[in-house]
């Protein structure tokens, strides 16, 4: 009988019915679908690494303004996927090493341009980011290819074999390294650019660190995951956190907390209710937003609306 | 000197017209719906006739759209070849459209249907278009177009007939090569799954079992469920070969084959022939190629 | 008396429109000066090219072998993301970047130096606040724990006090003093006459160009200000090339 080999028990006792239910239960809505199918247990191992990696960095983004550069980017990178077609046909190497350069050329370009001139990032990113999708049309068109590039490039959740589940994990020790790295000049960058500029040189050179990060996170997130899931992931919990922390540590260890649960739970509502899974991760973490707009700690609209008694001082 | 010009000019326009055969005999132009029918067409008409296909080869005729140009191409048309059964929906709009005055001949007529899953309704059962997947039903569709041609081109009666019947033999031919193919594979293999519901004629006529895998639509996103009942069927069923020519993402379908040990399939063809010097360029090719790719999963 | 800055001839500006205009002269070394002039009278930018953000257009700024990395300066306009999520510990703490660099830990040497800035601009209890929370005044007391922490040789302030309330100037004056009192070199810019004639033992009065240099009485004299004023504020935008700037 199932319980007794969860629980082996000293002769004589039994657990009782419906406590021994209970455990079947939870095990099989929580831990038997991953138990019993490795491309669940691969998709989970997937979202936890893109959780480790991306979130952080989204927190950044969210700070400096720039959560739109996602959706950008998966329509950016479209030259260097069709050039990287034009070169070798439907390898995804090709593609998505090509998407990556483009990535880094319009992430990076439209940093310096902002840093050099009036533009600011988001306008010098819109730039940069409609000319490199205009182009990539065109050099498709030109090309006269059927194949939907991009739909080929992009991956799912679902399909984590051993080369995606690598290069995620690869991205996010990378990722988490340079952060590390780059952690004081990306905060003064943020928060008091002009004080970073009066004592350090190091202020251009984090940011471009940062958005080689970036474009490295999304593209391949991208190209394991699909755009639905790695933008997600990277921006949603970000936000999310914005709820319940007040400073940038907090802000990321909530973000990451989030993100690897928005996974874990997603995958469960894939699996038990039938929805397509990329979309029910996202949904999951929907949901904790919309709870975290309302209930937040920090700035949540309840406390706004509920009256308090202020305090002594 | 006048005489030696007029000479000279009467040379040439005899040059002309012995050297332009089309003078000589005018192909009649003929136009198929869709590849497959293109090519058999082609081999009972013979040098008699020009064959205008519309959905071109590795095109999808479920969700062709016709232009103006094969609007024309019909308009100059002696005979039309479809292949009916619900397959070529915009063919009639098509056909009145062009202003054609040319009869249109339906292959598929006298054949013992079947039903499938719809598509797009899923539980709804339609008729199963892909008759020629049985070669019993090409052999039905050779009889036709012959008939049809020879109502439109009555002239051409003899030659019409001696093409059908060189080409019915080499159809017997593959007959027995499919049926031996088929043979060879273990009885208990002889079960794949494929989401294109096309080859419910062909499992039907040679006794293979070709299973739709619950759940997955492909221009959708699966769900895990999905994924998760697609594994434990083929599992549980012991299928030995899956082969899924829709999802866009082949990592999905090495998953599956990964967790449940089956084989991943090649390329089928069954909508379409490939580009006339690939895998399957002619009707003959196209089954021949299929059959290689069910052996290839099913006998190792 | 050494010179700690040294001017030649300096232009400035921008777009090749002079904001300061052949300024000679010198800074000494622990000197206590305000640099006092009508709007756009180039005080900004002059600051500005001394820590050097801003390459002269002509002549140059010698300064005595100090990195201008190593210059505290406090700008008019602090571009100061105020909804980051940061703490007044950890913003102060940045002072620290010239002896700590990328990975220097904080030691608990570090936390003591940093708690007695805080303390020295009277933000004590302040700590963990963030800084979206601060009112003007608190903003610039700690915007002055940084200075403290950066133990500058040379510091440049440009307006300090604008919009800051009586109490909070007088306490970072007494900063300002006390860095006189330790020779660090001090430039401020200034629109309070009071407080320069009571705090300032000298004086540049600038309008584009030097009207007065030296001690601060000399300077600030009513003749001096009228010439000041004299003299245009916006840009000539049909400005020949300056002969001058050979």
């Amino acid at each position: 009988m199932r319980e007794d080999a969860f629980f082996p028990l000293p002769q004589g006792e039994r657990v009782t019915e419906p406590a021994a239910n209970i455990v079947n239960m939870l095990y099989d809505t929580l831990i038997a679908p991953f138990a019993d199918f490795e491309f669940m247990r691969r998709a989970l191992v997937g979202s936890f690494a893109l959780a480790l990696g991306a979130a952080p960095i989204g927190v950044f983004l969210m700070l400096r303004r720039m959560s739109l550069i996602g959706d950008a980017m998966a329509h950016a990178i479209l030259p260097g996927a069709a050039i990287g077609f034009m070169i070798a046909g439907l390898s995804l190497f090709a593609m998505a090493g090509g998407g990556l350069i483009a990535g880094f050329v319009i992430a990076v370009g439209a940093g310096l341009i902002a840093r050099s001139t009036e533009l600011k990032e988001d306008a010098s990113l819109a730039a940069f980011f409609l000319i490199s999708l205009a182009l990539g049309v065109t050099i498709v068109s030109v090309k006269g290819t059927n194949v939907d590039l991009l739909h080929f490039l992009f991956g799912s959740v679902l399909a984590v074999d051993d080369p995606t589940l690598l290069l995620i994990v690869g991205i996010t020790s990378v990722s988490l390294v340079v952060l590390a790295l780059i952690w004081r000049p990306l905060v003064l960058e943020c928060v008091d650019p002009g004080f970073l500029r009066s004592v350090s040189r190091a202020g251009g050179m984090a940011h471009i660190a940062f958005l080689a990060l970036v474009v490295m996170n999304l593209v391949g997130g991208f190209q394991a995951l699909g755009t639905l899931l790695a933008v997600g992931i990277m921006m949603l919990p970000a936000v999310i956190s914005r709820f319940w922390a007040r400073d940038i540590t907090g802000m990321i260890g909530v973000a990451v907390g989030c993100a690897a649960f928005s996974g874990y739970v997603g995958l469960l509502v894939s699996y038990h209710a039938n929805l397509p899974s990329g979309p029910a991760i996202i949904l999951v973490a929907g949901a904790i937003y919309a709870v975290s707009v309302v209930f937040g700690p920090v700035g949540g609209l309840i406390w706004h609306l509920l009256p308090q008694r202020h305090l002594e001082a | 000197m006048h005489t030696r010009r007029t000479v000279l000019m009467l040379a040439g326009v005899v040059a002309m017209l012995a050297g332009s055969p089309a003078l000589a005999q005018d192909r009649i132009k003929v136009v198929a719906t869709f590849s497959v029918l293109g090519d058999l067409v082609k081999n009972v008409g013979g040098d008699r006739i020009e064959v205008s296909t519309l959905v071109a080869p590795n095109s999808d005729a479920h969700v062709f759209s016709p232009t103006p140009g094969d609007a024309k191409t019909l308009a100059t048309a002696k005979a039309v070849f479809v292949n009916g059964l619900g397959f070529e929906g915009w063919m009639a709009r098509l056909v009145k459209a062009s202003g054609t005055k040319a009869p249109t001949f339906v292959a598929s007529a006298g054949i013992k249907t079947r039903t499938m899953e719809d598509d797009h309704q899923h539980g709804r059962r339609v008729t199963d278009p892909h008759a020629w997947q049985s070669i019993a039903n090409a052999k039905v569709y050779v009889a036709n177009i012959r008939d049809g041609l020879v109502k439109a081109d009555p002239a051409g009666q003899s030659a019409y007939e001696a093409n059908a019947t060189a080409y019915l033999q080499k159809l017997d031919a593959l007959e027995r090569e499919v049926k031996d193919a088929i043979a060879r594979i273990p009885a208990d293999r002889r079960k794949i799954i494929t989401t294109h519901d096309a080859f419910g004629y062909f499992g039907a006529a040679y006794g293979m079992e070709f299973i739709a895998p619950e759940g997955i639509s492909t221009d959708s996103e699966p769900s895990a469920k999905d994924l998760a009942k697609i594994i434990t069927q083929v599992r549980k069923q012991k299928i030995p070969a899956v082969f899924m020519e829709n999802i866009t993402d082949p990592r999905l379908m090495q998953q599956i084959a990964k967790e449940t040990g089956a084989k991943v399939g090649g390329t089928l063809h069954s909508d379409a022939l490939s580009e006339p010097g690939g895998p399957a360029g002619s009707y003959i090719d196209m089954m021949r190629n299929n059959i290689r790719e069910f052996s290839k999963a099913l006998t190792s | 008396m050494t010179a700690q800055l040294q001017f030649r001839n300096l232009t400035l500006g921008y777009d090749r429109h002079p904001a300061v205009h052949h300024l000679d002269g010198a800074v000494q070394v622990g000197s206590l000066t305000a640099v006092v002039g009508p709007n756009g009278a180039g005080k900004s930018t002059l600051f500005k090219g001394v820590v050097g953000v801003l390459k002269p257009l002509a002549g140059r700024i010698e300064r005595n072998g100090v990195d201008p990395q190593d210059i505290a300066y406090l700008p008019q306009i602090a571009e100061i993301d105020r909804t980051f999520p940061i703490s007044v510990y950890d913003m102060v703490a940045m002072g620290l970047w010239r002896s700590k660099g990328l990975f220097g830990g904080i030691g608990a040497k570090d936390r003591d130096t940093v708690e007695a800035a805080i303390e020295a601009v009277g933000l004590t209890g302040f700590e963990q606040r963030p800084i979206g929370t601060l009112s003007g005044g608190q903003m610039q007391r700690m915007l002055f724990a940084r200075l403290l922490l950066q133990d500058a040789r040379v510091i440049v302030l440009d307006e300090p006090f604008n919009a800051i309330d009586a109490k909070t100037s007088a306490d970072l004056l007494a900063l300002v003093r006390r860095w006189h009192a330790e020779q660090r070199t001090v430039l401020a810019a200034l629109h309070d006459l009071d407080v320069v004639k009571a705090n300032f033992p000298e004086a540049l009065l600038l309008a584009r160009e030097p009207v007065a240099w030296g001690k601060t009485a000399d300077v600030l004299t009513n003749d001096n200000w009228v010439k000041a004023r004299r003299m245009c504020e916006a840009f000539d935008e049909h400005a020949q090339a300056c002969v001058a700037a050979a």
